[in-house]
């Protein structure tokens, strides 16, 4: 426990996204959804990635691990078009995110979904018109065909019985499964989900974990999904990709990874406070900044 | 964002602020088209920061007309000149006190919360949402909300107007004795349409609609997402509007006069 | 959607509400606003002058609001305003030999029709004329004196000085100009009273440059303004011979009281209270009160 509160001492939530990472190159299959290639982004003087290299196999659960402040958010925020790298080529379906032009982008996030870290759900309106939201904005269909869908998602997600409640009367879990019901209501092919189990009791974690593998399996839906419950990405996760320091540091399925030998995995599944990634945040030396006059301890 | 605010002193923090403020405005007013067809969004932006805000500037401008029918009633009989008293009053309710203070008033009570409202769409991923959905929320969100107050802010500026006159009448005709006559055609004959009520309510109202909505807005959309950043934002927008206000205020006053 | 509705509707009550406001403003407040038709008749009045007499004012009988002007109007060809006035239906009997005076009731000018009753068994109808009428004093004229002061002069190339004793030199200091036709000519070097005298004696000095005033010439008290400061006026005589220096005027005029001659105006403005600038030595207050 004392351990976890130092690093969220030392490693302010707001700065997580700027630390940094290396690589490890893979190679892309023919059924690749996500080829990211030479991808470098800095941020604020801090390098996040550092050419990385990436391919997410399509109609597959793949997941995105790493220390807190890897870049594993940025990565999304890449795919999805929201940031854009310095160098390198970020290919959705074969279209260069960087290269597009806005209404192409948006084009292109119709096809994708996205589950916030916090649902985002939108508070002015209840649990239907938020999942009507994209359906109101994007075409012109009858209210009665805007209702089924929606319906059909709220059921989907178990929530059919919830539609007129406002999202400040939902719970976490609950939120979720209403944002997982907005990111699916145009049947996309590519779903992110952003830390989808934080902050959900075991019994709502299951229910999204459940949801996640059911759209994969039933409906194909690719599925992108940034998690540090080790156990949960284990359960769930076709494929695993370990990123530090800018660059994909370990690759495979959960089970391999888990006893991979590099200290990476090591560190990572294991749990260990000290390693590659360092219990210290960097400072100067010990010694002289409690006022030693030289020399070490 | 703590290395941000250690750069640059307060004024070129200041003038970086005016800077990226008047860039957004631009963004804004590109979007303005985009956002028409979110008229009804528009709507009801207007009903939340225009109709929610009649209270508190009718309740004002009652107040405001009452105290200066007062105070000119008592200045004003030393010169045995009470009868100019609903002239002034609605001179100086019409060419400075009611845009101006409705101005005030807006920014305290529909500033803020449009600030509030944006930044807290920002903290809550809510924009980044939109984002996502294909929905740009600068026309979606931002236009919206300041095009409500552009159209809001004269309209409360002219019910502030009538309810300080009403105020002034009320004061000076029913309590002290004033002739109604005499305060009504005192007022009518000196009062001029385009003077007073054009150049002063609704060109000032109009104005100050649009810095005002434009710093809350800009003060919302960039928002660090964080409860801290909200809370800053807010004050902000309060300070910032308040002085834009009676800066400008002088500045048009200096060429409509 | 019912919500979306409501959000419409109410937003609409506000939009209609600010314009409705906008027009009150607008048609009620300003200059547009016309004159409202009451129950009421009206009746016309010629004046000579109106003075400051504007539509809406009131019409007062015995001091009691019982209508108000409607409009002004000039006779066409005639150096003469008619004026109609609106009265209250409930007050028919008005005698029609009747006396219609524009009185002021304030020194700023807002000024009321009073009517003042005749001994007729006839009364005032619907589209009558009031016959006899006292038009407006013109303050200004009165006063007129007082108006358009200016600064002391103080580029002096040398002065010479004379006297002259004022019975009242009102609020004059050391230091205020001397004019003549207007113009800076010098200024007042002392204010004094001097021992065994009860009138003061003003010291004037006066630019080497005007050495041709004549030596019956006038020196008065005049006051720049109606809150302004107070000046000595040189009206030239019409003597061959000029003032020197250490010479004493002869004819003064003392610093006119405002307030006496206003206190006229503030407590009634009959005309036949008009008399002659009370008490003042030698102050000649323009009365113009028209035809009686």
């Amino acid at each position: 426990m004392a351990c976890c509160d130092g690093f969220r001492y030392f490693v302010p939530l707001h700065l997580a996204n700027d630390l940094l990472m290396t690589d490890t190159a893979s190679s892309g299959s023919d059924d690749t959804i996500v080829r990211v290639r030479g991808l470098t982004t800095v941020l604020n003087g801090k390098t996040i990635f550092d050419s990385l290299d990436l391919d997410i196999p399509r109609g597959k659960i793949t997941a995105i691990m790493g220390p807190s402040g890897t870049g594993k958010t940025t990565l999304l925020k890449h795919i999805t078009g929201q940031m854009r790298g310095d160098r390198g080529e970020v290919r959705v379906d074969g279209e260069n995110v960087p290269d597009l032009s806005r209404e192409h982008l948006f084009r292109l996030r119709e096809r994708v979904g996205y589950l916030f870290q916090n649902s985002a759900l939108l508070t002015d309106f209840d649990v239907f018109e938020n999942v009507a939201f994209p359906l109101r904005q994007h075409t012109k269909l009858p209210e009665v065909l805007i209702r089924n869908i929606v319906l059909t998602k709220l059921q989907a997600v178990g929530l059919r019985g919830a539609a007129r409640l406002m999202p400040t009367e939902l719970s976490g879990g609950m939120a979720r499964r209403v944002a997982l019901a907005r990111a699916i209501v145009f049947d996309p092919a590519l779903i992110l989900y952003d830390e989808p189990f934080v902050g959900l009791d075991p019994i709502a974690l299951n229910q999204v974990l459940k949801l996640i593998r059911t759209l994969n399996q039933t409906l194909g839906i690719t599925s992108i999904l940034v998690a540090h419950e080790l156990a949960a990405v284990q359960h769930i996760a076709d494929h695993v990709f370990l990123i530090a320091n800018g660059k994909v540091v370990a690759q495979g399925d959960a089970a391999t990874l888990a006893t991979d030998g590099s200290p990476w995995t090591r560190q990572f599944f294991g749990g260990e406070a000290d390693g590659p990634v360092p219990f210290q945040y960097p400072a100067g030396d010990y010694a002289t900044a409690l006022g030693f006059p030289g020399g070490s301890l | 964002m703590n290395a941000r605010m250690d750069r640059g002193g307060v004024v070129t923090q200041s003038l970086a602020q005016i800077g990226a403020c008047g860039l957004f405005l631009l963004t804004l007013l590109a979007a303005v088209p985009r956002s028409f067809r979110y008229f009804r969004e528009t709507l009801r932006q207007i009903w939340f920061v225009g109709a929610m805000s009649l209270t508190i500037v009718m309740t004002c401008g009652l107040f405001v007309g009452m105290v200066l029918g007062l105070q000119l009633y008592d200045v004003l009989s030393i010169f045995g000149g009470t009868s100019a008293t609903g002239t002034v009053v609605a001179i100086a309710i019409y060419r400075e006190l009611g845009p101006v203070v409705t101005a005030l008033l807006f920014a305290g009570r529909a500033g803020t919360s449009i600030t509030a409202e944006i930044g807290l769409m920002r903290a809550t991923d809510q924009l980044d949402a939109m984002e996502m959905m294909a929905v740009d929320p600068i026309a979606y969100v931002a236009a919206p909300r300041f095009l409500a107050g552009v159209v809001a802010l004269p309209l409360l500026g002219v019910v502030f107007c009538a309810m300080g006159v009403f105020g002034g009448h009320l004061v000076g005709v029913t309590w002290l004795g004033i002739d109604n006559g005499t305060f009504w055609s005192n007022m009518t004959a000196t009062v001029d349409v385009h003077k007073d009520i054009i150049n002063g309510v609704l060109l000032k109202s109009i104005a100050f609609g649009i810095v005002v909505s434009l710093i809350a807005v800009y003060q919302g959309y960039t928002t660090p997402p964080t409860s801290e950043g909200v809370a800053y934002a807010t004050t902000r927008t309060v300070v910032a509007s308040s002085i834009a206000i009676l800066a400008l205020d002088f500045v048009l006053t200096s060429f409509l006069i | 959607m019912t919500q979306r509705r409501s959000y419409a509707v109410g937003t609409g009550l506000f939009i209609v509400l600010g314009f409705a406001a906008l027009a009150y403003l607008a048609t009620q407040t300003t200059s547009v606003a016309n004159s409202r038709q009451g129950d009421s008749y009206t009746v016309e009045t010629h004046f000579a002058n109106v003075g400051q007499l504007k539509a809406r004012a009131p019409v007062k009988i015995a001091g009691v609001r019982v209508g108000s002007v409607q409009a002004i109007d000039l006779v066409p060809g005639k150096e003469e305003a008619k004026v109609t006035l609106s009265i209250d239906k409930a007050h028919e009997d008005i005698p029609d030999d009747s006396v219609a005076t524009i009185f002021t009731s304030g020194l700023l000018g807002d000024q009321y029709v009073g009517i003042q009753f005749g001994q007729s068994k006839k009364t005032l109808a619907e589209g009558g004329t009031i016959g006899f009428t006292r038009p407006a004093q013109q303050l200004e004229e009165m006063i007129g004196k007082f108006f358009g002061g200016g600064s002391a002069a103080d580029r002096l190339g040398g002065t010479y000085k004379v006297t002259g004793h004022f019975t009242n030199v009102g609020s004059l200091q050391t230091g205020a100009a001397v004019k003549m036709s207007g113009v800076p000519i010098g200024s007042v070097d002392s204010v004094v009273i001097q021992p065994g005298h009860l009138d003061a004696f003003v010291t004037l000095a006066i630019d080497k440059n005007y050495s041709q005033i004549p030596d019956d010439s006038a020196a008065a008290v005049f006051t720049s303004g109606l809150i302004g400061s107070q000046y000595v006026a040189i009206q030239p005589g019409g003597s061959p011979e000029y003032l020197k220096d250490g010479d004493e005027m002869v004819l003064t005029q003392s610093a006119l009281q405002l307030e006496d001659l206003i206190g006229k105006f503030l407590v009634n403005g009959s005309p036949s209270d008009n008399k002659n600038g009370a008490g003042n030595s030698g102050g000649q207050p323009d009365a113009s009160s028209g035809k009686k």
